[in-house]
């Protein structure tokens, strides 16, 4: 089910660095600058029918890593994808109403402006970005979701 | 065939000329340039068939984020979002190539998410460039092949394709018209600097609908509002309903007048009021209306002339304390600008009021300001008021309009290049009379359907602080024959001294 509107507040402190690491900590599947954007996409878009070529050239990433990103979303139980191999566009549906919902609003809402997205695609940059505990989130919420 | 077999559009007006809304199952092309409107209308047909009607609906687009969407339809007040939420509202983003493959698999993927929420309205925005919108036989196929996907779900679907070259009086078919149920077009239409908007129905298989442009407007807070072409005709009941009363009369609150005019206005009646301006045709509105109150009769006065708190002031002046009539709900005055006034919005406007304040009298003031504003040539006056005068006549009420005659002295005309007398049921001529060094007022009734007239003219005062009442006659007034004038005919009438045999003509006290 689609997850409930934000309405965007001005810049304010949660757009401090430490405060973007401590989240993106906490989120773990936003590795880099292309889960990031897709998230951004993905939630203007909540429900979309797109091949991943589409969607790689609406974001304006590799495929190969959009592609990447979607699995790690639709892994980390972030993002529906309709099961039709037969059709080459997929149906998503983003969720952001799972445990982790708020801290996805949370980053939603400093992405959404030029500053907090530029401090998050910082915090995101090789030898900063990933948090420690990344891998272990990850592997965390496979198993919570079965699919590890 | 348990379920209704007409689908309600729910836009405030459009299931009106599209009488009970639209047959079930039909594919609704609406054509127009950017801007007119269509992207509004087709989320207005799902919004409102998911909320009012329970039938969740599909809303596909190609080129506007659904978040924008949401925060479009906030603004007129729909909450798509909560839609979602309640799994009666769809909102899917993706390509019109992708869209144009899905349609063609019996196992689509966007029809298979239609069904699971039992959607019976889609909105797809943009459907012309999907289908290649070129005329050709081809992209015909592909609308073709469109429809038929969404017929075969048992979806109404409006479809908005873009027709740049319908926008002012261009007319242009597309070649999706031909396949396409129901054919709705809407324009921006440009009038002397002015910009409104219009829809016609270009066709509609299975039902009878109101042709001709009507206009509409986008209103925040409330979607899209139709209004009806003015001159479109009317239920056969309104111009039946003139239920003609020989004995009702309402005082028309003016001293002296009522004797004049057998007791009062018929119900149901229309009086014109006409004379220069500051002859006291005001002063006589207000008159009628304040009588109307001591009688507990509701009266409305529509001003496009003075503001209201101007109307009040002049009221005050001739000792009416309208501030207190409408505090008893007994007065309503209402002032519409009457700068780029749009006739059908405006008539609807006067409809509504009517019908929820059920007046007993109405004043309109002026008749000579709308001619001024839609023109007194062709036929959208004509109209109006022909449509103003059955609304009138069905709700029995007694309509007074005020007109400026531009004459000073002396009429040419009664109704000058208005031209409707034949509408009119009584004319009251109001006329500055030159005696001596002043001027003074003088009343004729020029015509009082249904009723004795005698015609002459009385003489009037307005005194202050009191309204204007009709003076007495003070002396008989001894008539001629018309053997005793020469030239009747030829509006040059000399009084005779001898009669044609030499004698003084019977009746002469010469």
């Amino acid at each position: 089910m689609p997850s409930e509107r934000i309405i965007f507040p001005p810049i304010n402190e949660r757009d401090r660095p430490e405060e973007i690491k401590l989240l993106l900590a906490r989120i773990s599947v936003i590795r880099n600058g292309c889960d990031l954007d897709l998230l951004l996409f993905l939630y203007r878009h909540p429900r979309t029918l797109l091949t991943n070529e589409q969607i790689a050239a609406f974001v304006g990433y590799e495929m190969k890593q959009i592609a990447q990103s979607l699995e790690i979303f639709i892994e980390a139980g972030l993002l529906a994808r309709t099961q039709n191999p037969t059709h080459a566009a997929r149906m998503y549906l983003l969720e952001l109403n799972g445990p982790a919902g708020g801290d996805y609003k949370k980053l939603l809402e400093s992405a959404s402006t030029r500053p907090g997205r530029r401090s998050i695609l910082e915090a995101l940059r090789p030898g900063r970005s990933a948090p420690e505990g990344h891998a272990q989130n990850l592997r965390l919420v496979k198993r919570a979701s079965g699919r590890g | 065939m348990t379920e209704p077999n007409r689908v309600k559009t729910g836009i405030a007006g459009l299931d009106d000329i599209l009488p009970g809304g639209i047959p079930r199952g039909n594919v609704i092309l609406v054509e127009g340039a950017i801007g007119t409107g269509k992207t509004t209308m087709g989320v207005e047909f799902v919004y409102r068939g998911a909320s009012q009607f329970d039938e969740p609906g599909i809303i596909v687009v190609f080129e506007v984020s659904p978040d924008k969407l949401m925060r479009d339809a906030l603004g007129l007040g729909w909450d798509l979002a909560k839609l979602e939420q309640q799994g009666r509202l769809k909102i899917v983003f993706t390509t019109r190539d992708v869209l144009r493959q899905e349609l063609q698999q019996a196992d689509s993927v966007l029809l298979d998410e239609a069904a699971k929420i039992g959607a019976r309205r889609i909105f797809i925005d943009g459907v012309g460039r999907l289908v290649g919108g070129n005329g050709s036989l081809e992209s015909r196929s592909a609308f073709h092949v469109l429809t038929e996907g969404l017929q075969r779900e048992n979806l109404t679907a409006l479809l908005a394709v873009e027709a740049s070259s319908l926008n002012g009086n261009a007319s242009a078919s597309l070649p999706e018209e031909s396949i396409a149920d129901t054919v709705i077009r809407l324009r921006m239409e440009d009038s002397q600097r002015a910009i409104s908007r219009s829809i016609e129905i270009v066709k509609s298989r299975g039902q009878d609908f109101q042709m001709g442009r009507h206009s509409f407007r986008i209103l925040d807070g409330k979607g899209i509002q139709v209004y009806r072409r003015v001159q479109a005709p009317r239920k056969p009941s309104r111009d039946r309903a003139a239920a003609f009363d020989p004995t009702t009369r309402l005082s028309s609150g003016i001293p002296g007048l009522d004797g004049i005019i057998n007791g009062g206005y018929f119900v149901g009646s229309t009086t014109v009021v006409a004379g220069i301006s500051g002859v006291g045709k005001s002063v006589m509105a207000l008159q009628f209306i304040a009588e109307g109150a001591r009688r507990g009769e509701r009266s409305l006065m529509l001003s496009l002339d003075e503001q209201v708190e101007q109307i009040m002031r002049n009221a005050a002046t001739v000792g009416i304390d309208l501030q207190a009539e409408i505090k008893k709900d007994l007065i309503r005055l209402e002032y519409e600008p009457p700068q780029e006034i749009e006739v059908d919005a405006h008539f609807h406007h006067i409809e509504e009021l009517v019908k929820e304040f059920k007046p007993k009298r109405v004043v309109i003031d002026s008749l000579s300001t709308y001619g001024s504003n839609l023109g007194t040539k062709g036929r959208v006056f004509r109209d109006f008021f022909h449509a103003l005068v059955a609304l009138m006549k069905e709700r029995q009420i007694v309509a007074v309009y005020n007109h400026e005659n531009p004459e000073m002295l002396g009429m040419n005309s009664m109704m000058g290049d208005f031209a409707m007398s034949s509408l009119v049921d009584n004319i009251v001529l109001m006329n500055w009379i030159e005696l001596g060094d002043s001027f003074r007022l003088g009343m004729t009734i020029a015509k009082m359907r249904a009723n004795p007239v005698d015609r002459v003219t009385h003489e009037c005062e307005v005194i202050n602080g009191h309204g204007m009442r009709v003076l007495p006659r003070a002396l008989p007034v001894r008539t001629q024959p018309f053997s005793a004038y020469a030239s009747l005919v030829a509006r040059s009438p000399e009084r005779r001294t001898r009669g044609p045999e030499g004698a003084i003509p019977d009746g002469s006290s010469e």
